[in-house]
């Protein structure tokens, strides 16, 4: 049976449903008050973690490790959730999670992470992560790392993964209007950058918890520092400003609201 | 299906509930669980050779959700974090003005009293005074015992979250949230621990696909700080009932925004308001300028405001919409938005506070003053105590029981200045039960005698005070315009405040997208109302033919979030995702189970979800 | 000078893109304000059919790649592909319209070529004489004009970017790039595609309106009782007979795991804001959905809006919709239904 050394790359953002405004610097962009939201594991990232966790249950042997950059005291915080719904060894790394911060500079930081951990098989390597991340939604983090991994299969909008009876690895990807592409491929390494895949959110356990939070705290602690580059030069960076003028219909029959929009439907 | 086992951990001891309490309990335990050279000071009995094997729950998603602004002496706090500076903790300032105001009312729509119409008259004569300003009377001086210069105006949700950030970071702790207690494990009047909510089960709390039975953690202590409502404490109450002659009668809501003043606001950091008088005469205000231009502003609704009808939403934008706040709040936007319910009993409500296993802290432990308006030291100081006493109890070896507690815990209490200051503040309210006028006579009584004096009036519960709602406002409305207020609010499933305040004269809230929103818009702000699936609905309606035959229906007037509308039968309808877990509902519910008990209808226990806001 | 070179791959069935014509179009003016020349690098198994539409847009051959093995989308194959025309065209700009097959492969290029990338290109300003981008961030809830000085510099753009360009037909000369592919490149065999299961066809990114559906669908009714059956019925009705796409709100295909009410055709791909798609149509209708910021992204990209809803101040309508209609969706959703069989 295959078994695999996954690397789930997991960020974490400010939780998407936060009212979010930029700071009033448009050159340093930054999030208003960042430090002070709640953050969430990146959504899609996330929902990678669940996968990996379903498959390495399935795999005897296979491991997890989660690699997490961000602001220290946030990766902190989001683990005491996080760490509950399947084991794995968190690595930490400390520095920004700013959207506005450039994708190959974290690409470099993850890989040259996922080089120094001795005790990965790089012919057993899945690496995991959201196709796009709920703050940058750049889409490229995780194929710049498995780019600079050398990995030669790579994969996103993954919605699902299974193991074939051969070892080879039947992948579902996203297309658009509902369709998915459907891949084989010989095996790991490979890079899956999930969508929302199809498995519920796993329940909290408690033992699982209270065993990742014993090596998590040494892992925070150990937290390398990575300044990021940013070359990129930000002019402005705003809300919309679009706000539409509400007609608002009161009192209006059924019969005339559903001929008024079956008419403005067929407009052209 | 399958047998799903239990699965069961030990621990040395579990905590209830991350609040300021359990945040003094766990603060101070850390200072003594290891030696500087790393070795455990006090050695763990599930684990020997580790340090002690603490674990605290928290039912909120995170630490620090959905809890209020507050404005406290703190000096509790600071004498426990010695080296943190006010600018240390996010959204903290160190008080430098305080405001007293009475706010007449502007409108004409507030129910008042012969005595109070008479103080308004009074003022209003005054208005030529530097000290009356838009319909407001500041005070020339704000009485010592509300006075917290020299405190912190802070937000408890920051503050839990940097506490809650550096207790884990000691590896000491774990402290995990988003994980609700079901109940405590009670064998033989000892407490063994607690067991954690099932997970993967239908609104009911049937099994589904994926169900997980809550898991039983097995603790030498279980210190118990969930607050007024929390599941535990409601438990061991149910269990072990209140020491004769305390009794838990005076509860509030009290419902408050975070907003964001505008770019130009006068209001430096520290700022404080206390207001009453406005909208209702029952209704006191707060207004705590944070750094940053933050605020917290809202208000407190208490259970001896006999309105039927009481809307803490709606009655929280009056507030806001009187000239003398507006012209601070005009511009301001919300940031979020929240309640919570108070028990305002104080001293007189303090339950058992230890037994075989297991001690009480915080607010469920009947710490707050109710004179000086201050709860949140006074939790982290009882939690203090608690972890003093745990300390000394582990290093002689003795163990968690009754009579150790008693002996250490206790007797910690009682010899303490909280001991001393909510004993003088247990009747300082009493004059509140029979109106504004009153209420303030007896705290003025309680100023100048120590506590000696006080109002000769029994403090009478919702259940007790509350008359029909047609009765409340018999001489302003007809039995048939009830009626149609009642048919309408049915038929378009919300409850009757909106419709009832209009009518008796309160103008319609001129929204403006940004601080004057709808309820339901408030709920989705700041984060959103969360509720994460797979668990069961913790609220419910134990004996639907109570509420068939209610026609008073309070715990749909008086919810936060809108969660409990009118429903099928008669019997109110709850959809949790709306629900912020305030708990107002338990208190509110004018049915009793049993006519000698004070259980009330509605069941209300932990659960997941709630606010999702770190600045409340 | 700057050198764009604009990328092209063929549709699953040989076709040139809309997006790609839009994105042509806003890379032909780009060039032409940039003083830039502009190159178009195309690769696939069978690709006359594109190349008869690219006449008249530059001067330079058009660089290609064709070969069967470069049929599918598949990571390694695309990679090698893109590399060898950027290698042949040295270009300091790369423009490519979004797709899966770009938005897998094309980071990878740029790290190959030692350049940078951004993607998700709303729009494109040279008026400085320097090229600046607009994008969004935090799922479209800011968006921010940058550049920067890295080249080469790979841009992915989104649809409606610019009018799409007017097809010239006619032929065009090209310049074959030679691309062999390792075996480890055709580790990947792509098998095919996977249809929307029978019911849930209801995602057509072509459609000219999308239809958001909320939580309040399978809420309890007026009545007091809840009628997902109903509400199914009359959405699956309304989608057959106007063709329209069909969007949900966070919530209400969150319910799924929960034991609740549920419209059985939902699933997450439906589902619009936040975590879900942030799709493109000229007309947008929302029903029964209540909600504000984070939820109101899904449909920032829609043209004329309106909202069906109980509530007067419902956070997806107000400064959202053009028009909100107070009334039952239930009810307006059955009229329309009956007037559109007519």
């Amino acid at each position: 049976m295959s078994v695999f050394h996954i690397v789930v790359c997991a960020g974490v953002v400010p939780d998407p449903l936060q009212s979010l405004v930029p700071a009033d610097d448009p050159a340093k962009p930054a999030l208003k008050n960042e430090l002070m939201l709640p953050h969430v594991l990146d959504p899609w990232a996330e929902h990678a973690l669940y996968e990996a966790a379903h498959l390495a249950k399935t795999r005897d042997g296979s491991k997890i490790w989660v690699i997490s950059l961000g602001p220290k005291a946030k990766v902190q915080q989001v683990m005491m959730k996080t760490a509950q719904k399947a084991p794995f060894q968190l690595i930490a790394v400390d520095g920004t999670s700013s959207g506005f911060s450039d994708s190959f500079a974290a690409a470099e930081v993850l890989a040259q992470t996922i080089n120094s951990i001795e005790e990965i098989n790089k012919e057993q390597l899945l690496l995991f992560g959201g196709w796009e991340s709920a703050s940058r939604a750049s889409g490229t983090t995780l194929q710049l790392v498995g780019e600079m991994l050398d990995i030669a299969d790579q994969f996103q909008g993954v919605d699902e993964l299974s193991v074939l009876p051969d070892g080879k690895l039947r992948i579902l990807e996203r297309l658009e209007g509902g369709e998915h592409q459907i891949s084989v491929c010989t095996g790991p390494p490979a890079v899956l950058g999930w969508a929302t895949g199809n498995l519920p959110e796993p329940p909290n356990n408690p033992q699982i918890g209270m065993v990742n939070m014993r090596q998590m705290m040494p892992a925070l602690q150990k937290a390398q520092v990575a300044d990021l580059s940013q070359p990129t030069v930000y002019h402005s960076v705003e809300l919309p400003k679009q706000k539409r003028e509400t007609q608002v219909v009161r009192d209006k029959p059924v019969q005339e609201i559903a001929r008024e929009i079956v008419e403005w439907m067929r407009l052209r | 299906m399958t047998e799903i086992p239990r699965q069961k951990i030990d621990v040395d001891i579990a905590c209830v509930g991350f609040g300021p309490a359990t945040g003094g309990f766990l603060k101070t335990l850390s200072d003594h669980l290891v030696n500087p050279d790393g070795t455990p000071k006090l050695e763990s009995r599930v684990v020997p050779g580790l340090p002690l094997q603490v674990v605290c729950y928290e039912r909120a998603d995170d630490i620090g959700f959905g809890v209020s602004g507050v404005v406290s002496k703190a000096d509790s706090i600071r004498s426990s974090l010695a080296d943190v500076q006010p600018q240390d903790i996010p959204m903290c300032a160190e008080v430098t003005e305080e405001r007293l105001l009475y706010l007449l009312d502007p409108v004409g729509a507030s129910r008042r009293t012969i005595g109070v119409r008479l103080l308004d008259k009074v003022l209003r004569a005054l208005r030529w005074l530097p000290l009356y300003r838009e319909h407001a009377f500041r005070m020339p001086f704000t009485p010592g015992f509300i006075n917290k210069h020299g405190g912190w105006v802070f937000s408890i949700g920051q503050f839990s979250q940097w506490l809650g950030m550096n207790l884990m970071s000691t590896g000491l702790i774990q402290l995990w949230p988003g994980t609700p207690v079901s109940e405590p494990l009670i064998e033989n009047e000892q407490v063994r621990g607690i067991r954690l909510m099932d997970q993967g089960t239908d609104l009911q709390g049937k099994p589904v696909d994926g169900f997980m039975p809550g898991m039983d953690i097995q603790a030498d202590l279980t210190v118990v700080g969930d607050g007024p409502v929390g599941t535990v404490g409601l438990a061991l109450d149910e269990q072990f009932g209140l020491p004769h002659g305390n009794e838990r009668k005076d509860w509030a809501v009290g419902a408050k925004m975070v907003v964001e003043l505008p770019e130009d606001t006068p209001l430096k950091a520290g700022t404080v308001f206390h207001t009453l008088g406005y909208p209702e005469p029952e209704i006191f205000g707060f207004f705590y300028v944070h750094p940053d231009r933050l605020a917290s502003v809202g208000i407190f609704v208490p259970s001896w405001f006999d309105n039927p009808v009481r809307s803490t939403y709606r009655y929280l934008q009056h507030w806001i919409l009187h000239p003398y706040l507006y012209k601070y709040l005009k511009g301001a936007t919300m940031r979020s938005w929240g309640a919570k319910s108070l028990q305002e009993s104080g001293r007189r409500g303090e339950p058992f506070l230890v037994g075989e296993g297991w001690a009480r802290i915080g607010e469920g432990s009947g710490s707050t003053n109710i004179f000086t308006n201050s709860g949140v030291d006074e939790a982290w100081h009882t939690g203090k105590l608690l972890a003093e006493s745990v300390v000394e109890l582990l290093s002689l070896g003795k163990p968690m029981d009754k009579a150790n507690l008693t002996s250490t815990y206790i007797e910690r209490r009682r010899k303490s200045t909280l001991e001393k200051e909510t004993k003088m503040a247990e009747h300082s309210r009493d004059g509140f039960q029979k109106g504004l006028i009153p209420g303030l006579i007896g705290m003025m009584l309680t100023a100048v005698s120590g506590g000696r004096v006080r109002l000769p009036i029994k403090t009478q519960s919702t259940q007790e005070r509350l008359e029909r709602m047609q009765d409340f406002y018999r001489k302003r409305l007809s039995e048939q315009e009830w009626e149609e207020i009642r048919q309408k609010s049915a038929s378009q499933g919300v409850a009757m405040n909106d419709l009832v305040m209009t009518r008796m004269g309160w103008p319609e809230i001129p929204y403006d997208g940004q601080l004057l929103i709808s309820h339901q818009d408030a709920l989705l702000v700041g984060g959103k109302v969360q509720a994460p699936g797979g668990y069961r609905d913790h609220v419910a309606f134990i004996y639907p033919h109570l509420c068939e035959a209610c026609d008073t229906k309070l715990c749909i007037e008086i919810c936060s979030g809108q969660a409990i509308t009118p429903g099928e039968n008669g019997i109110p309808a709850f959809d949790r995702e709306k629900c912020i877990h305030c708990g107002a509902c338990l208190w509110n519910c004018t049915r009793l189970i049993e006519a000698s008990s004070s259980q009330t209808n509605v069941k209300f226990s932990a659960g997941t979800g709630g606010l999702h806001s770190g600045e409340n | 000078m700057e050198r764009l070179l604009y990328l092209i791959h063929p549709e699953s069935d040989g076709s040139l893109s809309t997006r790609n014509l839009e994105g042509l179009s806003a890379a032909k003016s780009a060039a032409q304000e940039l003083e830039a020349q502009l190159q178009i690098g195309v690769w696939g198994d069978q690709i006359r059919p594109i190349l008869d539409n690219l006449a008249g847009i530059s001067p330079a051959p058009v660089l290609i790649v064709e070969d069967p093995a470069f049929k599918d989308g598949r990571f390694a194959s695309d990679a090698a592909a893109m590399t060898a025309l950027c290698r042949k065209a040295e270009p300091t700009l790369v423009f490519a319209a979004s797709s899966p097959r770009i938005m897998r492969a094309l980071a990878a290029v740029a790290l190959r070529m030692k350049g940078a990338v951004d993607t998700h290109i709303t729009d494109i300003d040279t008026s400085s004489g320097h090229l600046r981008i607009h994008r969004w961030y935090y799922r479209q809830r800011m968006q921010a004009e940058q550049n920067r000085q890295e080249r080469p510099w790979f841009l992915v753009l989104e649809s409606g970017i610019a009018p799409a360009l007017q097809v010239e037909k006619g032929q065009v000369e090209t310049v074959a790039v030679s691309c062999a592919l390792t075996p480890k490149e055709m580790r990947t065999a792509v098998e095919g595609k996977q249809l929307p299961k029978g019911d849930s066809q209801t995602i057509k990114p072509d459609a000219e309106m999308l239809f958001v559906a909320g939580a309040g669908w399978t809420k309890k009714q007026s009545d007091g009782q809840i009628h997902a059956d109903v509400a199914e019925k009359l959405i699956l009705d309304f989608l057959h007979k106007s063709g329209a796409s069909l969007g949900s709100t966070k919530s209400l295909v969150d319910l799924k795991g929960e034991g609740q009410a549920v419209l059985n055709f939902m699933t997450h791909l439906n589902q619009v804001g936040q975590t879900g798609s942030t799709p493109r149509h000229d007309k947008g209708i929302a029903t029964c959905c209540h909600g504000e910021e984070p939820h109101v992204v899904g449909w920032r990209f829609i043209g004329e809006r309106r909202a069906i809803n109980l509530d007067a101040n419902c956070g997806w309508a107000q400064g959202k919709a053009d028009v909100l209609y107070v009334a039952d969706a239930f009810q307006v959703l059955d009229e329309i239904n009956r007037l559109l069989s007519e």
